[in-house]
């Protein structure tokens, strides 16, 4: 999993990049919490290709910090077929996701 | 060797879930899966081998099949821990708001959602766990 910042005005943008499992989990939980430090983040998943349940763990606990924290947490750009995985769970109705990075940052 | 079959033996550990992951991307391009089915199939199985290296105490093997047949892949895990049946395990709460969210059960959620079927059996001292999944 690579993981590149970006900043946009007071938003950080973390781009993942690679597969967001059981493997890469921890890694990439460590990161997300970290950046939440700064203030509001986006998760832009357009090139992540694959999220398992340790994934959505991840993004989980990061909505729960971003709550605590009392900023703003949502992924943008996801694949189809990360999205299924997003309805499936109902993912979809407790993390907000935005079509582009744009949208992301102009919602939040 | 049959392009649209996968077998893939491997250590019952964390470490050995991204070469399994690594195996079975490859099969589902050789087997011609969608996307989706791609995607659900690596989740399944991961799923699966995930619970088993995390859980299965004393297995010592963890053995993952694929194969396609039609519009179907039949996937089977295999390992020869303690006897356990993954499908036993409570269903989320999917209507519970972010505060309130547990991640627990959401891989064998994945797993009756995105299998046509799915069993688990004891056969001997190995655990087996078969299921089909839609190749499109």
């Amino acid at each position: 999993m690579q993981i590149a910042e970006h900043r946009e005005g007071a938003t950080t943008i973390a781009a993942l990049e690679g597969r967001l499992d059981t493997a890469t989990a921890p890694a990439t939980e460590e990161k997300l919490l970290s950046l939440l430090d700064g203030g509001g983040l986006v998760a832009d998943m357009s090139e992540v290709r694959y999220v398992s349940s340790a994934g959505l763990r991840v993004l989980l606990k990061a909505a729960k910090q971003a709550r605590v924290k009392g900023v703003s947490f949502s992924v943008c750009g996801l694949q189809p077929a990360v999205r299924e995985v997003f309805e499936i769970s109902g993912f979809d109705k407790i993390i907000p996701m935005h079509a582009t990075r744009a949208e992301a940052v102009a919602g939040t | 060797m049959d392009a649209a079959a996968l077998r893939h033996e491997m250590p019952p550990d964390v470490e050995g879930l991204p070469g399994l992951l690594d195996q079975l991307e490859a099969f589902s391009e050789a087997a011609g899966l969608s996307p989706g089915a791609a995607q659900r199939l690596s989740i399944v199985a991961e799923e699966l081998a995930a619970n088993v290296a995390m859980h299965g105490t004393g297995a010592s093997r963890l053995l993952v099949e694929a194969r396609r047949e039609g519009d179907s892949v039949h996937l089977l895990i295999e390992d020869d821990g303690p006897a356990f049946d993954p499908l036993s395990a409570a269903a989320p709460d999917l209507d519970a708001g972010v505060e309130d969210r547990e991640v627990g059960g959401l891989g064998v959620h994945f797993v009756r959602r995105m299998t046509r079927e799915a069993a688990y059996e004891r056969r001997g001292k190995v655990n087996r766990l078969t299921a089909l999944l839609d190749a499109g």
